[in-house]
């Protein structure tokens, strides 16, 4: 998965859950560790490395906000959540929180991997994120802030860029729509949810090959929108 | 004048139609009288008056008319102090020797006497069609008060309701204002003293008929007591306002009559019985909410572990390896997935029946709605084509997009049902009329007209559902789910056998529609 073997912690009170994510992450090298409730999860990470907590929403015990804001107050690791549909809010929120993104129920582990390689690759590159980008024929260089479609370079606003920027500094992972807004424009517009499908709009014509059906700059209905990169 | 006597007595005569005007007066007898005399008085003054301007020789006669509206509106004790009145009225002012209550002429003497005699018979007879009047227009006031009552208790849906209902039918009753309480843990709201008078009363073993108790804040005397036998918990408190302690044994005992009263008219009208379903009605909710609860994490849970566990076996190398072994771990996880989307649709019917569709609203992007539902759907559309076409530039809309996803989901899921296997589907999305309509086509077996007026009703399904499995609740559900965000759903199609076309219709982005113009760049 990454250059060392990742210490993943995952947190769901069910134990056949944690049984095949116990699977899915031993084929990818990892080494997992599993806790049924939350204070156990929160005890585990103490006592435990942990490059990626995976916790479920709806814990017996705590609430998933609170597990992710606990966490958060003292780990940088990458966490995703495990939710169920019809939950856009409370994903939002979690998202707000510190949470890197989220699967929903039920999921194949294929999609469950994607989403972690991207947070751990970004985590493992530290803050914020790697300095080029690739996703499928576009390239983001973030250093030289320069943007190439198949070698050649795209010309950008700079709202355009500030929003592609936000995207590809959490390349492969969900980034919600207020995270956007705050970005682009600052703090006074972050209820103006058209802003953003606008500027969106204007993004994807010049760099998808058909602006109606994206490829690379996907949405994530009720969420936000995420950066689809290679192979995954 | 008499106009004047007359507003008098409809004014007194109205005073009656209220209980607490009625207990105004049943409070002060005396009062009835003073108004009684005060009508002599008023009489005399008229008389006085007339004498001077004509000489009168029977004007006796006149006081027949405060003694009769006497009698007609206070009764007969004030109508009979009125006689008297008149006669003394007449004897000093009136007869000579004038300013004395001696009368020298023997033939005025027996005109007094008549008078007298024939004021009293009619005060009487007055004062008993004024009684019969009151008793009927009583029961009128009862009745009418009984049949809103009863058509209030029957429309009542919970238990709030009814308690509601009750405590203004006994307000009304008593004319004060009455709390049903349900157990001693509902008087929250009431005035200290009154709720551990409440509580006090509800532990009591052994109870008195009814407590009273004084708030010391408003000095405010309250009647705690008993509510209906059925529900030994149920407290009553009266608050009978600010009392003199002389007569709050007589507003009591009146209160207790009106109560008593109210008690035998609700069970009558089956008041326990209502009460009851009532809370019939809330337990079944408990208990419907609880088995969603349990459906949606005990069946979803499993299912989640095996289409987790068919992913990871799907990639293993033996299984990947062998064609027929790959298939079936494609089925295992294909159907888990179809039974989590099934028990998905039941939650969102019992949603939509139960608390109705709460959509989140807020301006989206049309072309990634119908990009998100293709998406659902491809993966189980292996082997048949799903055309998606969306217009350029269509206009924004103030929709809950995760809700419209859904019910374009939905319309996939049908379209893909009902069609032959192999057979294309195409998404298509345009702006038709200042409006963005996104449809579904499919070349199945077409809709019939009954079809097309019934497809969206619950548990509809067509003459070719045979040989499909289905519940009859994914376009209800799709139609409730467009039109709780402004939308609407249409269907078309050009007859058996040519195909259909189901399509959602957006609601019109109003006149504050977002500009889609340079200004929001740089």
């Amino acid at each position: 998965m990454t250059r060392h073997a990742p210490n993943v912690l995952v947190v769901d009170d069910e134990q056949q859950i944690r049984r095949f994510l116990r699977a899915g992450f031993q084929l990818e090298n990892c080494t997992v560790h599993e806790a049924a409730t939350a204070a156990d999860g929160l005890r585990l990470a103490t006592l435990k490395p942990v490059d990626l907590l995976i916790v479920d929403l709806a814990l017996p015990d705590m609430d998933g906000s609170e597990v992710v804001e606990r966490f958060r107050a003292w780990s940088k690791a990458p966490i995703i959540v495990l939710s169920v549909r019809a939950q856009e809010e409370e994903k939002v929120r979690l998202l707000e929180l510190g949470a890197d993104d989220y699967v929903v129920k039920p999921f194949g582990m294929a999609e469950l991997l994607a989403r972690a390689r991207a947070a751990l690759r970004r985590h493992a590159a530290g803050l914020p994120g790697e300095p080029v980008v690739r996703a499928g024929p576009l390239t983001i260089d973030l250093a030289a802030r320069s943007v190439t479609l198949d070698g050649r370079p795209v010309a950008l606003s700079p709202k355009e860029y500030r929003l592609l920027q936000a995207l590809a500094k959490h390349a492969g992972n969900v980034v919600t729509h207020s995270y956007l807004l705050r970005e682009v424009w600052g703090r006074s517009h972050t209820e103006d949810a058209h802003y953003i499908r606008i500027l969106m709009r204007k993004l994807r014509k010049k760099i998808e090959a058909d602006a109606t059906q994206p490829r690379i700059l996907v949405t994530e209905l009720g969420v936000g929108y995420r950066l689809a990169v290679d192979g995954e | 004048m008499t106009a004047a006597l007359q507003g008098l007595g409809r004014a007194v005569a109205d005073q009656w139609r209220t209980p607490a005007g009625r207990a105004a007066f049943e409070g002060h007898p005396l009062s009835s009288i003073a108004i009684a005399l005060a009508l002599v008085a008023a009489m005399t003054g008229c008389l006085s008056i007339g004498t001077q301007l004509v000489s009168l020789r029977h004007l006796s006669t006149a006081y027949l008319i405060p003694v009769v509206i006497a009698a007609a509106t206070l009764g007969v004790v004030p109508a009979t102090v009125a006689a008297i009145a008149s006669v003394c009225a007449t004897a000093f002012f009136f007869y000579p020797p004038l300013l004395n209550f001696q009368v020298s002429d023997p033939q005025q003497l027996l005109d007094l006497a008549l008078f007298l005699i024939v004021a009293i018979v009619t005060g009487h007879l007055a004062a008993r069609v004024r009684a019969h009047a009151r008793l009927a227009q009583d029961r009128e006031q009862e009745m009418e008060a009984l049949y809103r009552f009863s058509r209030r208790l029957s429309e009542a849906t919970d238990a709030r309701e009814l308690h509601a209902t009750i405590q203004d039918h006994l307000s009304e009753l008593t004319g004060c204002k009455v709390m049903y309480l349900e157990d001693a843990a509902a008087a929250t709201g009431l005035p200290l003293a009154v709720r551990s008078a409440v509580a006090a009363f509800a532990a009591a073993q052994e109870r008195a008929s009814g407590v009273s108790v004084q708030d010391e804040q408003t000095s405010e005397t309250w009647l705690i007591c008993a509510a209906f036998p059925e529900a030994p918990r149920s407290v009553l408190a009266v608050n009978l306002g600010q009392v003199a302690a002389s007569t709050q044994a007589r507003v009591q005992h009146r209160i207790d009559a009106a109560l008593a009263d109210a008690r035998a008219t609700l069970d009558r009208l089956g008041v326990m019985r209502v009460i009851g379903d009532a809370k019939l009605r809330e337990q079944m909710e408990t208990l419907r909410a609880a088995l969603i609860g349990s459906v949606s994490h005990g069946l979803r849970t499993p299912l989640a572990s095996i289409v987790g566990s068919a992913s990871i076996l799907a990639e293993a190398a033996p299984i990947r390896s062998e064609t027929q072994l790959a298939a079936l771990t494609a089925i295992v996880r294909d159907e888990a997935e179809r039974l989590d989307r099934d028990i998905q649709r039941l939650l969102d019917a019992s949603r939509i029946s139960s608390t109705g569709v709460r959509p989140n609203m807020t301006w989206a992007d049309p072309a990634d709605i119908v990009n998100a539902a293709a998406a659902n759907q491809r993966r189980r559309l292996q082997g048949r084509a799903l055309t998606v076409q969306v217009a350029d530039e269509l206009p924004l809309a103030y929709v809950d997009p995760v809700l419209i996803e859904q019910a374009l989901c939905q319309m996939i899921d049908n379209a893909t049902k009902y069609s032959p296997a192999g057979s294309p589907i195409r998404i298509a999305a345009r702006e038709h009329e200042g409006r963005t309509e996104i449809a579904v086509a499919d070349d199945g077996a077409g809709l019939t007209e009954e079809d097309r007026s019934r497809m969206f009703d619950r548990f509809y399904r067509g003459p070719h559902s045979s040989g499909t499995t289905g519940s009859g609740l994914g376009l209800w559900i799709a139609k409730a789910f467009v039109t709780a965000c402004g939308g609407s759903v249409e269907a078309y199609s050009a007859g058996p056998g040519r195909g259909s076309r189901v399509s959602i219709i957006l609601p019109a982005p109003g006149a504050d529609t977002p500009a889609t113009g340079e200004d929001l760049d740089d």
